[in-house]
């Protein structure tokens, strides 16, 4: 939406480009912009005019990724404009189909995938998917079939702005008015808008607020956040400039633009005068010429994308839209089990009336179950589908990322790219490192560099010729268009004989079937896998994560500065405002969020709250651990940190935990080595008992030892720990008890660890060595260790020593585990879970 | 910097004076110097005696007496000279030539004057790449290394280090081509220097609160030339002195948990015969395995080391002697061998005099006033948990005394040692100890075969037997 400022100056091409050089004073878009006007003057062949050129180059280019944008805009615009100008929109879908085939041929492969592999890919698809989303779903659906069950939902909506992006802005608005007319085209739109809208909720204000369409659409439209707009925007194309300018050219200023456009030439003069005139009923009728030719085209590959889709699927994307909807709105199992039933009903008598693909299921309005708040809805799709791209915009509500926010981003779309370079082409992946350079863009001129380097890391990764590169985007969608072509190819043909001819030489329709092909095959296993499994997109997510964890490491590497520095702890080092005293640990598996970590004060109440609570040891320690997460993301170290390590140290003492123990020791060590005051005599002794009595290494005992400092030595809890190791060393047991009995309660515990094997080496002992008997009084442990007892003529046990000499033995402890770490036993995980 | 150190030079001073005479004083300085440096540098460590090293520091008066003023003219005369000694060095394949010019820390006065000419002729770096062009290609040995030479002569270890680990790691690039021994000499020099110089660079790491890691770094570059060298090549000799040099770093790391892998392949790989390396090495070596056992109070393992070491090391070198002593006389006396007192002089062991008393006398008292005396210096070196292991001995030969007064009091009941009068004998040695501990450790001395017998717990009475009742260890260690 920033962008509007700029359409109204960008009628012309190179106005675009200088605005868009202005605007984001980036290098890569200016090559962008070359690269268009090149394109443009090339493209001559087309019907179109430069306008259509200029969509053709985007297509081309980026096909896919404008379609999100423009979707959104295209949508608005005829959701704003009135959902009257539907009629025409058909025809423009056509236009922009054909554009696709012709110039790229295979266009829609990629896209096509992703009904089936949607939630798989999502993110990564929305990009690739685009192009092939929006002739199928956008246009297609609109005209002749519902989109598949569940998954496609992105691409109905995605393709449905794509086609519209991608076309001049008259196009555009046309397409938009055509769709409107179309009430299903409308659904289509709105679909798209609720889509790419929920992601970029911050866009509302930009967007002209919520006319679109009638329902729900204006409120997805406000769920956007900014950032996903700018995402998709990004995602689009390096051209996105340009593209954002035709969007918005489309949208407010199409009459402007169009007539500045040059190049436009012939084909806007048609289409000009009613978008003039008013973008949104008038549209339609004009288009005619050379929107008919298109039309077949489109409606081909749209259909072959859908056909494809439901080979895959049996649902067209847009049922598969509507039932998540429909059961994203509900609120309970219960009125989900009710929606399930119901649609499930819907969509046989749909079947049966052969509505099923004609229906605009996008239009359709939710089943009554569902909850009226379309932000609900919003909510839920973004939630159940897979994409990266959803699960952006609720990142960014929580404004975790906040600070690193451009990083973050780049860093998700960079999954997405390493994700579809598995499945997908290199194309797809150049389109990532497109969206990638898009974003920058779209962000601020300042970390366009960045990004640069970025996409070009991405793309020095892959072999593409130089030309491929520059058309990335757009060639992505072109196979993306083409795979779902390829699959489809026969229904297709029978749905919309005419159109492909303009497209397809021969050989571009074998690669294209090809690559088709290819593309189907992973999307329908990624489709059997992961539609439906919101599991699975868990899954998917994490894959992303990693990944682009992964990326962020690898661009760290060859970015310096700013990077590297964000990387670093320095930059992740939040400064809390939870106010909430008591927090559940759970390990941080990203940059930590400030609203989520406590500052120092609160922190502070929450020691002294673990401390006086009455509470088990599992819910200290999982207490503790927060605390200590906290004081460590805050990078808070002075004496509350020792405290903090004190603390926990000594309860896990208490409980007997030496992992945790001994993770506290060497925190303390360490904090005590920096000079920060705490018990620091209390803990060189714990630590001295720990090496003597739990690991048998002479020489860390003697370092530390050696590292004892003469005040240390005077110290009571430290001689203490000596007597114990020489007690120890020498086999000395009385000694050694009696030091068990009268020493403190920590120290005890500490050797308590001990007194088994200390307490049977004695007995081992004193058998061997007294003779003939000795009185016992611990009969029961005494057995335990195969001692042999006898009764005395007076009637007291005795002990056997010389046959108890050869049958003692040491039982094996009985809470042993087989990995040998009885904290990770079941019951005690349970315990703590609970 | 240079220019203040310069001036603080005596020679500095005196200018005026006749060249001869001049000349004449820095010999007499020089050899001042040298003579202390090799006596702190024999405090340091453990040194390995050959000829390998130092001995090329004699002085020729007249490079020294240059140190003063060096013009441009010397200056570029002693690089050239310098950069023609070693290529020539090198392609005539001589290594006791090459290595006095690798010995960086040997003060020797070719480097010293050496140093001065490059800071006067800063254009030396011209000078590599002539002789680079017309000789052997040694520039990436030789720029480095004379930038390192730079360094040291103005005492900034840390860049010293850095620009002599290049240097090293391009010479071992060489050395690993070269087919016979002939740079083995070298290659020690080179190893020796590695080390004595990440050493220095620590401290100066250190002293400005930085992480001292060169010496780790120079562990790994060791390891790489211990690599080069066990092949089945002639090279093989080299590897135990290589071995030493890797001890000595990880014992000063205090991570000698390396050494294993090291001792390994020495002990079980093929090529290495032991008695083939040169016997210098063998000592150091056996030297620093026996400390290991000692570690581990393996001390029967221990003091066959030891004694290997003890036994094969140069009778004259007494600082190395005694560094074996130190270790062998707590092993030996764990496994109750005492040593004389003239041995305790002659080596300056004063510190285990007490220890061998008390074991001689059973004084209880004795001993632990000795070990708390020097306990830190028995902590640093490792003894210290040993020695207070010997405890028991000297429980042992308490007992022992009680019960030869009581054969000579009560023939009849020798062999009955009551409780009681182990506990007043105790007292007498201001140990404070109840019945029940008394007990307990004869219940140990009996049970670690110290003493043969049994102890009845109704009548407190320690039963001893009749045949040798105290057992002498004999070259054994105390059972556990």
């Amino acid at each position: 939406m920033y962008h509007t400022p700029v359409l109204p100056m960008g009628m012309e091409a190179r106005n675009i480009q200088l605005i868009i050089m202005d605007m984001f004073s980036s290098q890569a878009i200016l090559h962008i912009n070359k690269w268009v006007l090149v394109r443009i003057q090339t493209a001559a062949g087309y019907q179109c005019s430069g306008y259509v050129d200029q969509n053709n180059y985007w297509h081309d280019g980026s096909g896919g990724s404008y379609s999100l944008q423009h979707s959104n805009y295209p949508f608005e615009h005829t959701n704003s404009t009135t959902t009257s100008n539907t009629t025409a929109s058909s025809v423009h879908y056509q236009q922009a189909p054909n554009h696709w085939s012709a110039n790229y041929g295979a266009a829609v492969s990629n896209v096509i995938p992703t009904p089936g592999s949607g939630n798989m890919v999502a993110t990564t698809v929305p990009i690739s998917t685009y192009p092939s989303q929006n002739l199928n779903g956008g246009y297609s659906y609109a005209s002749s079939q519902p989109p598949p069950p569940g998954t496609t939902s992105w691409r109905g909506n995605l393709s449905s702005p794509l086609l519209p992006s991608s076309k001049a802005p008259d196009d555009m608005s046309k397409f938009l008015n055509t769709c409107a007319v179309e009430k299903t085209s409308t659904v289509h739109n709105y679909r798209l808008n609720q889509i790419p809208l929920d992601l970029q909720k911050p866009l509302k204000s930009n967007l002209p607020s919520g006319e679109n369409h009638e329902g729900s659409g204006n409120d997805t439209y406000t769920n956007v956040p900014p950032s996903s707009l700018q995402i998709s925007q990004a995602s689009l194309n390096p051209q996105q400039p340009l593209q954002a300018v035709s969007v918005m050219d489309a949208r407010r200023v199409s009459k402007m633009q169009i007539p500045t456009n040059p190049r436009i030439a012939s084909s806007l003069a048609l289409g000009m005068p009613k978008l003039d005139k008013e973008s949104s009923t008038t549209n339609a009728a004009a288009k005619p010429a050379y929107i008919s030719v298109q039309v077949p085209k489109l409606h081909n590959q749209l259909s072959s994308s859908d056909n494809a889709d439901a080979n895959v699927k049996a649902l067209p994307p847009s049922v598969c839209d509507y039932v998540r909807r429909c059961l994203s709105r509900c609120k309970d199992d219960a009125s989900r089990t009710a929606c399930q039933l119901m649609l499930s009903e819907l969509i046989a008598k749909a079947k049966d009336d052969g509505s099923l693909w004609t229906k605009n299921w996008d239009l359709e309005p939710p089943l009554p179950l569902a909850n009226s708040s379309s932000d609900a809805t919003n909510l839920n799709i973004l939630q159940n589908t897979v994409s990266s791209i959803t699960k952006f915009p609720n990142k960014r509500s929580k404004s975790r990322w906040e600070p690193v926010a451009e990083e973050k981003l780049d860093s998700k779309f960079a999954p997405v790219n390493l994700e579809s370079s598995k499945n997908v082409s290199w194309a797809e992946r150049m389109a990532g490192s497109r969206i990638l350079e898009g974003m920058d863009n779209g962000w601020t001129s300042m970390k366009f560099p960045l990004v640069q380097q970025q996409s070009t890391l991405i793309k020095s990764s892959e072999k593409p010729v130089k030309k491929q590169r520059l058309f990335g985007p757009l060639s992505t969608t072109e196979n993306d268009s083409n795979s779902a072509e390829g699959g489809k190819e026969p229904e297709l043909n029978t749905h919309h004989s005419s159109a492909i001819t303009l497209a397809n030489s021969p050989e571009e329709k074998k690669k294209r079937e090809h690559r088709s092909r290819r593309f189907d095959k992973s999307q329908e296993s990624h489709a059997d896998t992961e539609q439906f499994k919101p599991k699975g997109a868990g899954v998917a997510n994490i894959y992303l994560r990693r990944a682009s964890a992964m990326l962020l490491a690898k661009n760290f590497d060859d970015r310096c500065g700013r990077a590297v520095e964000d990387m670093d702890w320095d930059a992740l080092t939040v400064k809390g405002t939870c106010q909430e005293i008591e927090k559940r640990y759970l390990r941080l598996t990203s940059a930590p969020d400030p609203a989520t970590v406590r500052p120092e004060e609160i922190l502070e109440k929450a020691l002294s709250m673990v401390q006086t609570s009455q509470k088990n040891y599992y819910y200290k320690c999982d207490q503790l651990k927060s605390i200590r997460q906290d004081l460590t993301v805050q990078r808070i170290q002075n004496e509350l940190t020792v405290k903090v390590y004190e603390t926990h140290a000594r309860l896990a003492l208490e409980a007997g935990d030496l992992p945790e123990f001994n993770q506290c020791q060497s925190q303390l060590k360490r904090l005590y080595a920096e000079g920060i005051k705490g018990c620091r005599m209390e803990f060189s002794a714990y630590n001295l008992l720990c090496v003597i009595l739990h690991s048998n290494n002479k020489r860390d005992l003697l370092s530390s030892m050696n590292s004892l400092s003469y005040e240390a030595k005077q110290d009571e809890a430290v001689k203490l720990a000596l007597a114990v190791r020489s007690a120890v060393s020498l086999g000395n047991y009385v000694l050694f008890f009696r030091l068990y009995k009268s020493a403190p309660s920590l120290f005890t515990c500490l050797m308590d660890l001990h007194v088994e094997k200390m307490r049977f080496e004695a007995i081992k002992c004193m058998s061997k060595s007294y003779r003939p008997t000795v009185p016992e009084d611990c009969e029961e442990w005494l057995r335990a260790h195969g001692a042999v007892l006898a009764v005395d003529s007076y009637g007291e046990l005795q002990l056997d020593t010389k046959a108890s000499s050869l049958t003692l033995y040491m039982p094996e402890p009985e809470d042993a585990v087989a990995h040998g770490d009885a904290n990770l036993a079941v019951d005690d995980f349970l315990a703590r879970a609970s | 910097m240079m220019r203040i150190r310069i001036d603080n030079r005596p020679a500095m001073r005196i200018k005026a004076v006749h060249p001869l005479q001049l000349k004449l004083s820095f010999v007499f300085l020089f050899y001042l110097q040298i003579n202390s440096l090799i006596y702190q540098e024999e405090k340091q460590s453990f040194r390995t005696h050959d000829s390998r090293r130092g001995n090329e520091s004699v002085a020729t008066g007249v490079s020294m007496s240059a140190m003063a003023y060096v013009s441009m003219g010397e200056a570029h005369r002693r690089i050239t000279d310098f950069l023609f000694r070693f290529s020539e060095a090198v392609s005539s394949q001589d290594g006791a030539a090459l290595k006095p010019l690798l010995a960086v820390s040997s003060n020797s006065a070719l480097l010293l004057s050496l140093a001065d000419a490059l800071n006067v002729f800063q254009d030396w770096g011209r000078l590599v790449k002539q002789a680079d062009r017309n000789s052997v290609q040694l520039g990436e040995i030789l720029t480095p290394f004379l930038r390192c030479i730079q360094n040291y002569r103005m005492e900034r270890f840390v860049e010293t280090y850095v620009t002599f680990e290049k240097s090293a790691n391009a010479f071992l690039q060489e050395f690993r081509n070269w087919e016979t021994a002939w740079a083995l000499d070298a290659m020690y020099t080179v190893a020796h220097e590695i080390r004595v110089l990440a050493e220095l660079a620590d401290k100066e790491l250190a002293s400005t609160g930085k992480n001292p890691e060169k010496l780790q770094g120079a562990g790994s570059f060791l390891m790489k030339v211990f690599g080069s060298l066990a092949g089945k090549g002639p090279k093989r000799v080299g590897a135990l002195y290589v071995t030493s040099q890797l001890f000595k770093v990880y014992f000063k790391l205090g991570t000698v948990h390396l050494c294993r892998s090291v001792i390994r392949s020495i002990e079980t790989a093929k090529i290495f015969d032991f008695e083939e390396f040169p016997t210098s090495d063998k000592v150091t070596y056996m030297y620093y395995t026996g400390r290991l056992e000692v570690y581990n109070e393996n001390f029967i393992a221990a003091d066959q080391k030891l004694t290997y070491a003890l036994m094969h090391c140069n009778s004259e070198h007494a600082s190395n002697l005694r560094m074996i002593l130190k270790y062998l006389v707590p092993v030996k006396l764990s496994i109750g061998i005492l040593p004389t007192m003239c041995l305790l002089d002659k080596y300056n062991l004063a510190e285990y005099t007490d220890i061998v008393n008390s074991l001689r006398s059973g004084d209880l008292r004795l001993l632990r006033k000795a070990l708390n005396e020097h306990e830190d210096q028995f902590l640093r070196t490792g003894v210290y948990l040993v020695l207070e292991k010997l405890e028991l001995q000297v429980y042992q030969r308490l007992v022992k005394k009680i019960h030869f007064i009581q054969k000579q009091r009560d023939p009849g009941k020798a062999h009955q040692i009551k409780l009681d009068l182990i506990v007043k004998a105790l007292k007498w040695l201001e140990v404070e100890m109840d019945v029940d501990e008394v007990e307990c450790i004869m219940a140990i001395l009996i049970h670690k075969n110290l003493m043969k017998g049994y102890f009845a717990h109704k009548s407190k009475v320690v039963v001893l037997s009749k045949q040798d009742p105290f057992p002498k260890l004999k070259g054994k260690p105390v059972s556990t």
